[in-house]
């Protein structure tokens, strides 16, 4: 970088002051045309500034960015680490960064503490290293505190019960901040709590770690091999490669015997299995609300969220950024800000992220809007969403978005550390290496075109889950027109979803009565227990359809608990489950497999023709929760408990005794759940009892089936339950 | 009329040698409308921040127009009689730039930071500002609400967020300083056109302001272009000053507020001299010697070895009049507000009574040597530093001399101060309590 600085001790640029104040007089001021911005003048040459980088000895990479303007050095190690689960400890990550620099084999953390002060440095340690800065005249000095950190931290266990307190009160506060809890489940419910970047710290994980957990985590990953140390500042070359010789040249990191899993994941004593992501997780299949209730807000924090598949090296990566520039990526003339704010005053800003990375990228929409416009201002995030995707962007627009990311990135360079920046991830991202350096050149050749096209490829729109943190009460109504499936789902803090709502059960059922007295009387509203009793065999046959496509689904009944059902778009079969009292397979289109565990009971938990008449044998009788209004309709709640953990709510008719409503909550892929709501309607008799012949489901997949036929004991040839 | 040269570069020399810090060189003069410019010349990185503060903040505000300051600083984004409302923004990001602005109690600071080859848009965007700025009653009312939801955002939806205007309230009386920069919604719902022109006419004037240029381009060819666009701008009137004087506070006030919390806080907020004295910059060491750092008091002690915290701090604010300082601190769980506090008090009894040690004033001295030496890293923050030592600090060769008023401090200035100024009869001490706890 330039190093030749004008300052006031040069003759020549004192004469050239003297001489502007001469200018000063009225007469000198010449017109200037106030009607229109003025000419820029000739484009000035972006230099990227350069690095020098060298490899030790034992495998870590320094890089070294020398600029003298200011008299500061920085000093950053960073750890190539990959995101690993964390488990039933999730957050004790979080904790490796304080223990760090929190005692070692020869310093305590007070005497570290008096160390860093003294020397006017920053020092902060995080999961996956640790970044210093300093006075010139004192780094050598913090230097050698950061190589004693990073080779000897000794993590003592009273630091960490202290540290351990501390954020266990920081996460309990984590329910009083609206931006917090939608960060928080803002990644749960984009990744999936199955994904490391989707995994929520709780106080009960907290409560789970220990002290040899971070201890283990950080001698495990804290390796030279894959290690970065970089220097940026007041500081030469040479002088930092002898630095970085001096302290990290012969480092060798921890010796950590592992052991092998089942799955070959390396485990770590003390820790555990290293379990890194698995794929990514998978989109929605429709777009979902998700509200977590904070009583009394004065406003709700929106989020439009989704994963993306988008890598730091892909080769559309910066048609990506250009897109989110246009749609709401920092610029005020982005359309989400001019829409949201400057249109409609909704709030004080409205932004959206597109990133890019190595494992699974994500894309996010969002502001904070009062009550009142909480669903306008979601649906106009939506609908620029979906407009973007649609129609081609203006040229002003991408000649703005293209000029201000030039301007930016112009502007990042002042920062020598951004050089540096550029170069670890270079590395760290496996990048092209004239990727900086042609930065500019290609964002002046991305087109309209491009930008349509990822729009396409990265806004997925139809998979979006749309977050709310607000006043349930006062907003979540006002949200179900958004969701595919007419649903608001309710969240907690943690991100998970809530089961039980204790507000809905309004009225209390009349005193002395039972969950049993409901489905009893259920059982006499469709045609009485012996009715029922006679029904040996049952096949039901429905119409529906899948996304506009016509489809049939056919279900199988035989006593005691034979099951199997047959979904079929046309002569395709989309999906096939057989119960043959014992075992149960599933045909889908991928293949076929034998279903085990969890799957296997709840087919089991379907597979009556009448399952009301077995939840208090299955032990599944659950609570009679109250009386609630059901689309008009008094109805009684009966809570079910099911599979362990797992339970669902079926509604009753007061007056007529049958069943109007069920409210499952299935497991997703990729971690929580999805609320489908069943309705049923049109109750015909087929041999004596009474089937619904309309039943309506939303939630995960929005459909409703029509009942075409229902036979009863027309015999069903046992080949039908087989699982063979 | 007057032209000032100021030579800073020889002052430092002689006072320190242990200074590793570089000056800010600038040249400053006055154009003949009374408004003052300084030229900081960088050549380092092609860009150029060109600021304007204006000597306006919510302490020049009519009682019945709280944050009406604030409002107008939204508002001036709307356009002039040359640039369309909306258009503002837009020839600074089709330019490559970025712009912004912000409000405190004193002033009110505008910014663009641009590629050097944009500099005259910049000049002609901040002289269009300052001559003839247009606000449409589109902007007006879209502008009243997003300035609400600003105010929702920041205070209403945030735990712990009221705590600025809940401890000004009772902070001040008399002084202006008893309402938040955000002011309040009826006051800017009253506001009506001659409100705005007025405040206009009588504060966004040149003889109100400073233009600071930072980075690269020639001093001497930005002089003309800068004089071109300002130099027409008529002078304004003498600037009427709300010449408040607040009294002493008659003994501690105490209160609670409950909020949508789980953990309780402790907020003293304790009466401090104005920015620039001599005290101002002991207080303010003095803060640093309680919150700065792992090693300092309040996070040694209060945070760590009592356990009694998850988070304290002590910060001074730095107003033009006699501010505050304030110690904030949220208790760990299963800690009591008032064991919070007692843990808090002894540390403040502590720098009373006790002497303070030499090496922990050489580790503040070491600690303000290298803020000093970070904050001017880049152009934006030179333009901001440059605006405000001219505006508040006595002179702008202050943006390279203040670090030595700070280096002044002795350890009996700081014990000094803390006697007279950190005592419980000039505090006011808010608890803040989970709202279930109301009785």
């Amino acid at each position: 970088m330039n190093r030749q600085r004008k300052t006031m001790k040069s003759p020549s640029f004192q004469a050239l002051a003297l001489a502007a104040t001469l200018l000063i007089p009225a007469s000198m001021t010449a017109q200037v045309d106030r009607t229109k911005a003025p000419p820029a003048g000739p484009a000035p040459e972006v230099h990227l500034g350069e690095h020098k980088s060298i490899t030790l000895a034992n495998g870590m990479r320094v890089i070294i960015v020398e600029n003298h303007k200011i008299p500061i050095v920085s000093a950053q190690v960073r750890f190539d680490i990959p995101p690993i689960m964390q488990g039933d400890i999730a957050g004790y990550q979080d904790l490796v960064g304080e223990l760090l620099t929190s005692g070692t084999a020869r310093h305590t953390k007070e005497e570290i503490d008096e160390l860093v002060d003294g020397l006017g440095a920053r020092m902060n340690g995080s999961n996956d290293g640790i970044y210093a800065s300093s006075l010139k005249k004192n780094f050598p000095q913090v230097m050698d505190l950061l190589y004693e950190v990073v080779s000897s931290a000794n993590f003592p266990r009273e630091e960490f019960e202290k540290a351990k307190t501390r954020a266990l009160s920081q996460v309990s506060a984590r329910a009083d901040d609206p931006d917090q809890i939608a960060e928080v489940v803002g990644r749960a419910l984009t990744y999936g709590k199955g994904y490391p970047y989707g995994e929520v710290t709780t106080e009960a994980t907290l409560s789970k770690v220990n002290r040899d957990d971070l201890y283990q985590y950080y001698r495990y990953f804290f390796q030279p091999k894959q290690g970065y140390l970089v220097l940026v500042g007041d500081i030469t070359a040479k002088e930092g490669e002898a630095m970085a010789t001096k302290y990290f040249g012969t480092w060798k990191g921890a010796e950590v015997p592992v052991t092998k899993d089942e799955q070959g994941h390396d485990v770590v004593k003390d820790l555990g299995p290293i379990i890194p992501a698995g794929k990514q997780p998978p989109m929605p299949r429709d777009v979902r609300v998700a509200f977590v209730d904070r009583p009394g807000s004065a406003q709700s924090v929106i989020k439009v969220l989704f994963p993306v598949q988008l890598k730091p090296n892909d080769p559309m990566v910066l048609q990506a950024q250009v897109l989110n520039t246009i749609l709401g990526g920092g610029v005020f003339n982005a359309r989400l800000m001019q829409n949201l704010r400057e249109d409609k005053g909704y709030t004080y800003g409205a932004y959206s992220s597109l990133d890019a990375d190595r494992w699974c990228g994500a894309f996010s929409a969002g502001c904070s809007v009062r009550n009142n416009v909480t669903d306008s201002a979601a649906t106009q995030i939506m609908d620029e969403i979906r407009n973007i995707r649609k129609a081609p962007v203006k040229a002003d627009e991408l000649a703005l978005a293209k000029s201000y990311m030039a301007g930016s990135f112009a502007r990042a360079l002042e920062d020598p550390r951004t050089v540096a920046r550029f170069a670890l991830n270079t590395y760290l991202n496996d990048l092209p290496e004239d990727h900086y350096d042609t930065y500019l050149k290609k964002l002046e050749t991305v087109t309209i075109a491009d930008v349509q096209q990822a729009a396409n490829r990265f806004l997925q729109s139809d998979s979006a889950t749309i977050l709310v943190v607000g006043d349930k009460e006062q907003v979540a109504k006002t949200l179900e027109g958004l969701s595919t499936t007419g649903v608001v789902l309710d969240f907690d803090i943690n991100g998970d979803i809530v089961r039980i709502d204790p507000t809905e059960g309004a009225t209390p059922a009349p005193a002395g009565m039972t969950a049993q007295d409901v489905l009893d009387a259920y059982i006499k509203a469709i045609g009485g227990s012996a009715a029922v009793g006679k029904v040996k065999d049952l096949k039901k046959e429905y119409t529906t359809s899948i996304q506009g496509m016509p489809a049939t689904l056919v279900e199988y009944y035989k006593v005691p608990n034979n099951y199997a059902m047959e979904m079929k778009m046309g002569e395709m079969v989309l999906q096939k489950m057989t119960y043959d009292g014992t075992r149960g397979k599933m045909v889908g289109m991928g293949g076929e497999k034998e279903l085990e565990d969890i799957e296997l009971d709840e087919l089991r938990a379907n597979s009556y023709a009448f399952p009301e008449l077995h939840y208090a044998e299955m032990e599944q009788l659950g609570r009679l929760m109250g009386i609630v209004d059901i689309e008009g309709k008094k109805a009684y709640r009966v809570n079910v408990k099911t599979l362990p953990g797992g339970q669902f709510d079926e509604y009753y008719d007061v007056t007529t005794g049958l069943k109007l409503r069920r409210k499952d909550y299935q497991s997703q892929e990729g971690g929580g759940y999805i609320q489908v709501i069943t309705d049923y309607s049109d109750y015909t008799p087929e041999g004596g009892v009474l089937f619904p012949h309309t039943l309506h489901q939303g939630g995960g997949m929005d459909m409703t089936l029509t009942a075409t036929s229902i036979s009863v004991n027309k015999g069903i040839p046992g080949s039908v339950f087989s699982v063979e | 009329m007057r032209t000032i040269i100021t030579l800073t570069a020889c002052t430092m020399a002689s006072i320190t040698a242990m200074a590793q810090t570089r000056d800010i060189a600038y040249t400053e003069f006055d154009l003949p409308n009374g408004l003052h410019v300084i030229l900081h010349e960088d050549h380092s990185t092609p860009i150029v921040a060109v600021g304007v503060m204006y000597h306006v903040g919510s302490k020049d505000e009519a009682r019945d127009r709280r944050g009406f300051a604030h409002f107008f600083e939204h508002l001036l984004f709307e356009g002039s009689d040359n640039i369309g409302r909306g258009e503002y923004a837009k020839y600074v990001e089709k330019a490559g730039g970025v712009l912004n602005a912000n409000t405190t109690g004193d002033r009110t600071y505008y910014y663009e930071v641009l590629p050097s080859n944009q500099l005259d848009l910049g000049l002609w965007l901040e002289s269009e500002r300052m001559l003839h700025a247009k606000v449409e009653s589109k902007g007006i009312e879209t502008q009243r609400e997003v300035v609400k939801e600003e105010r929702r955002q920041r205070y209403e939806n945030q735990p712990y967020g009221s705590i600025l205007p809940e401890v000004l309230k009772r902070a001040y009386t008399e002084h202006p300083y008893q309402w938040p920069t955000i002011g309040y919604m009826e006051d800017l719902n009253a506001a009506t056109e001659k409100d705005y022109k007025k405040f206009y006419k009588t504060f966004y004037v040149p003889n109100n302001a400073v233009l600071v240029l930072a980075g690269d381009f020639n001093a001497e060819k930005a002089t003309t272009q800068l004089t071109n666009y300002f130099g027409p701008i008529p002078k304004g009137g003498t600037i009427p000053r709300n010449k408040v004087v607040e009294p002493p506070l008659k003994g501690e006030v105490r209160d609670t507020v409950f909020d949508k919390i789980q953990l309780p806080a402790v907020v003293q907020a304790y009466r401090i001299p104005a920015l620039g004295t001599p005290d101002f910059y002991a207080v303010d060491m003095l803060n640093r010697l309680l919150s700065n750092g792992n090693s300092s008091r309040l996070v040694k002690n209060v945070k760590d070895a009592e356990q009694k915290a998850v988070f304290v701090g002590s910060f001074s604010l730095p107003f033009e009049d006699p501010g505050l300082a304030i110690a904030f601190a949220v208790a760990n769980m299963g800690v009591t507000p008032d064991s919070l506090e007692a843990s808090m008090d002894r540390q403040f009894g502590r720098v009373r009574n006790e002497p303070i040690p030499p090496a922990e004033l050489e580790k503040l001295k070491v600690q303000i040597e290298t803020e000093h030496a970070m904050e001017n890293g880049r152009m934006a923050g030179i333009a901001n530093n440059l605006a405000n030592a001219y505006t508040f600090l006595g002179g702008t060769d202050k943006v390279n001399t203040e670090v030595q008023q700070y280096l002044a401090v002795t350890a009996d200035d700081l014990q000094r101060v803390a006697r007279k100024y950190f005592v419980p009869e000039n505090r006011v001490v808010l608890y803040y309590l989970p709202l279930n706890q109301k009785k």
